[in-house]
């Protein structure tokens, strides 16, 4: 390779770098864009009113939240994720037999959120509930607990 | 009365239509025209070759255009005032039933006649040399027109739409490595709400029909450069095999000599490609076989196109769209079905999420673009491809059987209810 070739070759490289990077840069300014910077969607922590609200027996479905609040005379509060875990739907629970059905594809979700059939890949999950200052309960869906957690009031 | 013939001179050039000149230059100068040949072979319009079925496709994609752009005026996309104007368009707006009728009608009729067409293509082995790359074109536009009615069911807002997209996003979310990411650019959110609406709208109404449009134009214009609609298989006997040459491929003579350009003169594009130009030749028995486009052709297709929007009127007076309740995130219907031909996709999808939802349809989309590259026997004889017409049929007739067990014998749960057993609606 002579002189005149190698500068030949350079500059091709450079403009063909440059266009690269050029269409590559635009792409993620692209993905970019259409990624939200906030999304204006309801918190993922938020107070659900008091413990006295509750009953005991059959659990109480929030619907804005879409999760169920369980009550247990002995063992206190916790809070099911209703979105089941194939593919989003609304899960039902059944007081016949203490199970969550789901009307997309038929998965069963035993009463601690285990997978008994279906499609579904994993259980329910399970929410933190804490006791605020207020008094109120609170519920923070982006802390999942075992579903064994239970908080006594 | 001069100057009205030199207006009418002045927008139409050609010949009168009683001259055969005239008949050419009625395709070669009209813009709308020219993607015709002048003259097309007899066989070639005759209806058990084709069933005419791309020219229904294009059809109900001009009468979806149309009223899509209706319906646009009455329309927001944002919920819940989105539900209200289907409402309005149900009960107060003039004709609202009607346009929205045919909108829907013609968007099932479609994705119907893009698969028969597809069908049709396999059969008469239309996909081969030199035909592949449009089979890969027609294969897009078929995924095109799924996901317009992908995007398209979202927007009245009921609860179909809403459970219906809430599903398909999450199926898009078991997608290897990008798949939460994917969905969060879907809906613009984490679920399925305002901004969801808002993107599936643009996509619905500018993304993909561009796409379409652009797509479609290059689907017709490669069926006229790969050498026009291929011989019915009936006409094909094995002394005469088909050699179909294309403009810009490499043909297999050596390339003319191109004659120096000398300053007097100006050459056509015939001198400059080489081998044999695929419409303006045809040997002496075969132009016995061609008839002029006008009328013979033209009329053809004018009566489809009749026959098409006809069709679907009638269907749009007698035929209501759905429209369910407003949706509702809190409560799933019970069953939740997709729309009629994503079924199938929901019935794969029951038994495992990344197998029947990404992996297969992935699989099924690859299997479709690589038929023309994988199926090296150049023979059109139906005889001569028994393996690959087995295995397309299985592919069909697998598709059908998943959608009409998806439609028919799913019940409450997607359990497996035979479509004569009546189970209680909302019986928990």
């Amino acid at each position: 390779m002579n002189r005149r070739e190698f500068f030949k070759f350079s500059w091709g490289a450079v403009g063909i770098a440059a266009l690269c990077s050029a269409v590559g840069i635009s792409l993620a300014a692209v993905v970019r864009f259409l990624m939200p910077s906030v999304f204006y969607e309801p918190p993922q922590t938020f107070k659900i009113g008091e413990p006295g609200d509750f009953p005991f027996g059959p659990p109480t479905f929030l619907v804005d939240e879409k999760i169920f609040v369980f009550r247990d005379r002995d063992k206190g509060f916790a809070a099911a994720s209703a979105v089941c875990t194939h593919l989003g739907c609304t899960v039902a629970h059944f007081s016949s037999d203490q199970k969550f059905h789901c009307p997309c594809h038929g998965s069963v979700f035993a009463a601690d959120g285990s997978v008994q059939h279906g499609p579904a890949p994993r259980a329910l999950d399970w929410f933190e509930v804490t006791q605020a200052r207020d008094g109120q309960l609170r519920v923070d869906k982006d802390k999942v607990v075992p579903p064994t957690y239970r908080l006594m009031v | 009365m001069n100057l009205i013939r030199e207006i009418w001179q002045s927008i139409v050039r050609r010949d009168p239509l009683s001259t055969d000149k005239g008949k050419s230059e009625l395709v070669f100068l009209n813009v709308w025209l020219h993607i015709h040949p002048a003259k097309v072979k007899k066989e070639n319009l005759k209806f058990r070759h084709t069933f005419y079925l791309g020219f229904i496709t294009f059809f109900l994609f001009l009468i979806l255009l149309t009223t899509g752009i209706a319906l646009m005026v009455y329309y927001r996309p944002y919920p819940p005032q989105a539900y209200q104007d289907m409402k309005d368009l149900q009960y107060v707006v003039f004709m609202g039933p009607f346009l929205r009728n045919m909108h829907r009608w013609a968007a099932h009729g479609m994705v119907i006649c893009v698969f028969l067409h597809m069908c049709r293509v396999f059969y008469t082995s239309s996909y081969k040399k030199p035909r592949q790359f449009n089979w890969v074109i027609g294969v897009l536009l078929l995924l095109l027109t799924l996901g317009l009615s992908f995007t398209g069911y979202l927007l009245p807002w009921d609860q179909l739409a809403y459970w219906a997209i809430t599903v398909g996003t999450n199926i898009g979310s078991y997608a290897p490595l990008v798949g939460g990411q994917v969905r969060e650019l879907l809906l613009g959110g984490h679920s399925v709400g305002e901004a969801a609406l808002l993107r599936f709208y643009v996509l619905h109404v500018a993304v993909l029909p561009s796409l379409m449009i652009l797509l479609t134009i290059v689907h017709f214009w490669r069926v006229r450069k790969d050498g026009g609609l291929s011989r019915p298989i009936w006409k094909l006997n094995s002394k005469k095999i088909e050699t179909l040459v294309t403009i810009g491929a490499p043909a297999e003579v050596a390339p003319l000599q191109v004659a120096a350009a000398s300053k007097d003169k100006t050459y056509g594009l015939m001198e400059v490609v080489t081998g044999k130009p695929i419409f303006e030749t045809v040997t002496p028995e075969e132009e016995e076989d061609t008839v002029f486009s006008y009328p013979y052709a033209f009329v053809r297709e004018a009566v489809v196109l009749m026959a098409t929007v006809t069709t679907i009127m009638a269907m749009s007076l007698f035929l209501n769209a759905p429209l369910e309740e407003l949706a509702n995130p809190a409560k799933t219907p019970n069953p939740a079905k997709a729309p009629w031909y994503f079924l199938g996709l929901q019935e794969l999808v029951s038994h495992s999420a990344l197998l029947g939802g990404v992996v297969a349809p992935a699989l099924m989309v690859l299997a479709l673009l690589a038929i023309p590259y994988l199926d090296r026997n150049t023979s059109r004889n139906l005889a001569d491809r028994k393996l690959i017409l087995w295995l397309f049929t299985i592919f069909v007739v697998a598709n059908l059987a998943l959608i009409v067990v998806g439609t028919f014998f799913r019940g409450p749960g997607w359990a497996l209810v035979p479509p004569w057993v009546h189970v209680v609606a909302g019986a928990e």
